[in-house]
C-alpha cells in the first residue's frame, strides 16, 4: 500500500514522541486509527458475509476499487492513461463530500449487483470454488480498471480544509489534536458513525433480526415465515457501500491505481480471519490491533511496517487458529 | 479412479490397437515418461522453430524453457491442491525463497547449478515445514488465506528489512558457471540436436521437467497419493480409517513445496536473476490460474495451463489491438472455468474424447439424467 505518507508523518511523530508531547501521542493514535479504520470499512463487509452467508468475497476488493475510481470521477476532473487518454480531463469535479455521499449509493447499487449475480449462484457451492472465482473476478475488474483508466495512480485532490491540522468553528484547533491530520480524523470519526450504525442495525432492526436468525439457522428462519434473502441482500450491499466509502477515504490517504483492491483485500480477508469469521467484534478488534501494530512499526522499525500486520495474523493464529473470537454469533 | 493403480500387462499384442489397449497404455509409466520425454524433446522445435504450427511464435526458444520452468512450479502447486484439496494462495514462498537460496548461495558459498537448485529445493522445504505447523490447523479458506499471509510477510521481510541480504527490488544475479564445472549451459548445438534442443540449459530444465512428471506420475500411482486422495475427498473419513491425516497433509505440503522450490530455483539458474517479486501474491495468484484453468488433479492439465498463461502473456501480448486485453482474457477465462467447467481446459478434452468414443454410453448418460438417475457420477470429470 502507498504508505509514504504514512512513513513521513510516523517518522516525524516518532521524535516528538521520544519528547512525550501529548500531540505526539495523540498524532501517534489517530495514525492507528485511521489505518485501522479503513481496514475496518472492508473488512466489516468481508465478515458479515463470511459469518452470515457462509461467502468468502474476494470481488469485495472490487468495491473498494470501484469506490476509489468512483469517488475521484465524482470529485474531481483528471487525465488518465489507458482508453480514457483521448479525451481529457474527465470528472464532474463536485468537490470531495459530493464523492463521500455519492459513491456509497452508487457502490451499493452494484453491491446488489454483485449479491444477484456473483454471490447468489454460489451460496451453495464449496468455499474454495467461492474465493477462486471472486479471486477471478477481482483480477478481472482490477485489468479492466488498468486498461481504461490507465496503470499510473493518481491522487485525490485534497481541499484546503482537509489538510492540515484539525480547526473547528468556533474553537478552532482543539487542545491536543494539532497533531492529528483533519483528513484522519474524518476517517477515524466517519469509521465510528457507520461501525455504530452497523452494530444498531443488528440490535434493533427486525431486518438485523432476521440476517441474525437466518444466520443461525436459515431454513427454520424460511420456515417461520421470514424472507432471509432480502435481508441478507441488503447487508451484503451495506456491506459493499461501507467499502465504496473505504474506496474513497483510502484514496485520499494513499493514491489510487488498478491494484489496491487485491492490495487491500489481503490484509482485510486476514483481518477477519484473525479477529473469528462471523464476530464483528473480532473484525473491529482486529483492525484495531492491526492499525496499532501498523502505527508501532512506523515508529519502532520502519523496514517491519508492511509484513507487520502479516507478521501479528501469524503470531495471532498461531496461539488461535480460529482468531479472536471463535464461532461467535453474528452482530456480537 | 481404479485405473490408476492397476498396472496392466502391456503385453498382450493380439488387442494392442484396440481401444481398451490404449486405455491400459496410456496410463503405464512407461508410457507416460515416454510422452514426457518425447514433449521435452520436441517442445521447443514445435514451438519455436517448426515452419508449420504458427508463425507469430517464431523465435521463442527462451520462452519455451520458461514454460517449461512454470509447468514444474504449476505441477508442485496441483499436487496440493489438485491431490490433497488444499488450496494455498502463498505458493510464492516456495518459489521466491528457492530462488533467493538459489542465488545466495551460488553469490556466497559455491556456484555449480546442480548444487544449487539442490540447495533452493531444500531451502523451499525448509520454508515449507514452518509454514506446515502454522497452516496444517486451518482449514479451507482459512488455510488459503493464512498461506497469502505468510507469502505477504516473506515479501515484505524480503523487500525491507531484509534489504542488505536480497539487494531489495534490484535483486540477486545468479552467475552461470559449467555444470559439474565440464558442461557449458549455454553450449549451441548443431544439427539436429540444434533444431530440437538448441542449448544444455534447455535440456538441463528438461531433464528436471521430466523428473517431476515422474515422480508425480508415481506418487499419483502409489497407495501413498491415493491416500491424499482419500484426505482430499473426505478428511473425516480417512481419519477414520486410521489414517494419521496431519502427516500426510504434511507430506503433500513438503512435497508439493519442494517441487514449487525446484521451479524457482531452476528460474533463477535460467534468468541468472533472484529478485523480490517472486514472493509477491501474484506469483501464487499466477500459479492458481494456470493451474486451475488446465484442469486440477491431472499432469497434462497443469503444463497446458501453463502454457496458455504463457501464450497469451508471451505472444498474445504483442498483438496489436489485443494485445492490451491478454490478462483479462486470462482472468475472464479462470472465471468462466471455475463458475462452469471445474475440470479445466484438459477436462474439457478428455470429457469430449470420451464421449465422442462412446457414443451409446453418451445417450445412455443423457437418458439417465434426463430420468433423474444418479448413477452418472464417475463417468464424467476424468480421472483426478
Amino acid at each position: 500500500m502507498g504508505s509514504r505518507t504514512i512513513h513521513e508523518t510516523a517518522n516525524s511523530v516518532w521524535f516528538e514522541v521520544a519528547g512525550m508531547t501529548l500531540d505526539a501521542a495523540v498524532g501517534f493514535v489517530f495514525i492507528a486509527l485511521s489505518v485501522a479504520s479503513l481496514y475496518l470499512l472492508v473488512a466489516i463487509g468481508l465478515s458479515i458475509v463470511f459469518g452470515s452467508l457462509k461467502y468468502v468475497n474476494m470481488a469485495h476488493g472490487v468495491l473498494y476499487l470501484g469506490g476509489a475510481y468512483i469517488g475521484l470521477l465524482i470529485a474531481s476532473s483528471e487525465e488518465y492513461g489507458g482508453l480514457l487518454s483521448e479525451y481529457g480531463a474527465i470528472g464532474l469535479d463536485l468537490g470531495f463530500v459530493a464523492a463521500l455521499i455519492l459513491t456509497p449509493i452508487i457502490i451499493f447499487v452494484l453491491g446488489v449487483a454483485m449479491e444477484r449475480f456473483l454471490a447468489k449462484p454460489f451460496y451453495d457451492r464449496d468455499l474454495l470454488d467461492q474465493l477462486l472465482v471472486t479471486f477471478g473476478v477481482l483480477i478481472a475488474a482490477q485489468e479492466l480498471f488498468a486498461i481504461v483508466f490507465g496503470r499510473t495512480g493518481t491522487i485525490y485532490p485534497r481541499p484546503d480544509w482537509l489538510s492540515g491540522a484539525i480547526s473547528l468553528p468556533v474553537i478552532g484547533t482543539p487542545p491536543g489534536l494539532s497533531a492529528a491530520s483533519t483528513i484522519r480524523v474524518l476517517v477515524v470519526t466517519l469509521t465510528l458513525l457507520l461501525i455504530a450504525v452497523i452494530f444498531a442495525f443488528f440490535k434493533y432492526t427486525d431486518y438485523g433480526l432476521a440476517v441474525r436468525a437466518g444466520t443461525e439457522d436459515s431454513e427454520m428462519a424460511e420456515m417461520l415465515g421470514i424472507r432471509v434473502g432480502r435481508p441478507f441482500l441488503l447487508i451484503f450491499a451495506i456491506g459493499a457501500a461501507y467499502a465504496g466509502v473505504a474506496g474513497v477515504l483510502g484514496g485520499s490517504l494513499f493514491n489510487v491505481t488498478n491494484s489496491i483492491g487485491m492490495e487491500i483485500i489481503i490484509p482485510s480477508l486476514v483481518i477477519v480471519i484473525m479477529g473469528g469469521v462471523g464476530s464483528l467484534r473480532g473484525t473491529v478488534v482486529g483492525s484495531l490491533l492491526a492499525g496499532f501494530v501498523f502505527a508501532l512499526a512506523t515508529v519502532v522499525e520502519p523496514s517491519m511496517t508492511q509484513a507487520s500486520i502479516y507478521l501479528l495474523a501469524i503470531v495471532v493464529l498461531t496461539i488461535r487458529p480460529s482468531g479472536i473470537y471463535p464461532s461467535a454469533k453474528i452482530g456480537q | 479412479m481404479s485405473t490408476d493403480n492397476v498396472q496392466p500387462d502391456v503385453d498382450d499384442e493380439s488387442s494392442l490397437l484396440s481401444v481398451d489397449a490404449w486405455d491400459r497404455i496410456k496410463h503405464t509409466e512407461r508410457f507416460i515418461f515416454l510422452i514426457s520425454v518425447g514433449f521435452a524433446l520436441t517442445f521447443s522445435y514445435l514451438f519455436s522453430r517448426a515452419p508449420v504450427i504458427s508463425d507469430v511464435t517464431q523465435g521463442y526458444h527462451g520462452l519455451t524453457i520458461t514454460i517449461l520452468i512454470w509447468s514444474i512450479f504449476a505441477l508442485g502447486f496441483n499436487l496440493l491442491l489438485g491431490q490433497t484439496g488444499l488450496l494455498s494462495f502463498g505458493h510464492a514462498m516456495f518459489f521466491g525463497t528457492a530462488s533467493y537460496a538459489t542465488a545466495l548461495f551460488s553469490i556466497h558459498v559455491f556456484n555449480e547449478p546442480l548444487t544449487i537448485v539442490v540447495v533452493g529445493v531444500l531451502s523451499a522445504v525448509a520454508v515449507g515445514v514452518v509454514a506446515a505447523l502454522i497452516l496444517l490447523r486451518l482449514h479451507t479458506v482459512y488455510f488459503a488465506i493464512v498461506a497469502l499471509a505468510i507469502g505477504q510477510f516473506l515479501y515484505f521481510l524480503a523487500s525491507n528489512p531484509l534489504e542488505g541480504i536480497t539487494k531489495g527490488i534490484n535483486g540477486l544475479e545468479v552467475e552461470r558457471t559449467p555444470l559439474l564445472g565440464i558442461v557449458e549451459l549455454d553450449h549451441q548445438y548443431r544439427g539436429i540436436l540444434g533444431e530440437l534442443v538448441v542449448n544444455n540449459l534447455y535440456l538441463f530444465v528438461g531433464v528436471f521437467f521430466v523428473a517431476v512428471v515422474m515422480f508425480i506420475t508415481r506418487i499419483r500411482k502409489s497407495p501413498y497419493g491415493l491416500i491424499f486422495k482419500a484426505i482430499r475427498e473426505n478428511e473425516t473419513r480417512a481419519s477414520f480409517v486410521g489414517l494419521d491425516v496431519w502427516r500426510y497433509k504434511f507430506a503433500a505440503f513438503l512435497l508439493s513445496g519442494g517441487v514449487s522450490g525446484l521451479a524457482g530455483a531452476l528460474l533463477a539458474v535460467n534468468t541468472q536473476f533472484a529478485g523480490v517479486e517472486r514472493l509477491y501474491w501474484s506469483i501464487s495468484g499466477d500459479i492458481v490460474v494456470m493451474a486451475v484453468l488446465g484442469g486440477l488433479g491431472t499432469i497434462v492439465g497443469p503444463i497446458i495451463g501453463t502454457f496458455v498463461w504463457f501464450y497469451f502473456r508471451g505472444i498474445v501480448n504483442g498483438f496489436p489491438t489485443l494485445g492490451d486485453y491478454w490478462l483479462l482474457m486470462l482472468a475472464v477465462s479462470f472465471t468462466a472455468v471455475v463458475w462452469a467447467y471445474p475440470d479445466g481446459i484438459w477436462g474439457m478434452i478428455t470429457s469430449l474424447t470420451e464421449e465422442l468414443r462412446d457414443p451409446k454410453a453418451l445417450a445412455a448418460k443423457v437418458k439417465a439424467r434426463a430420468t433423474g438417475g444418479s448413477d452418472a457420477e464417475g463417468s464424467d470429470g476424468g480421472e483426478r
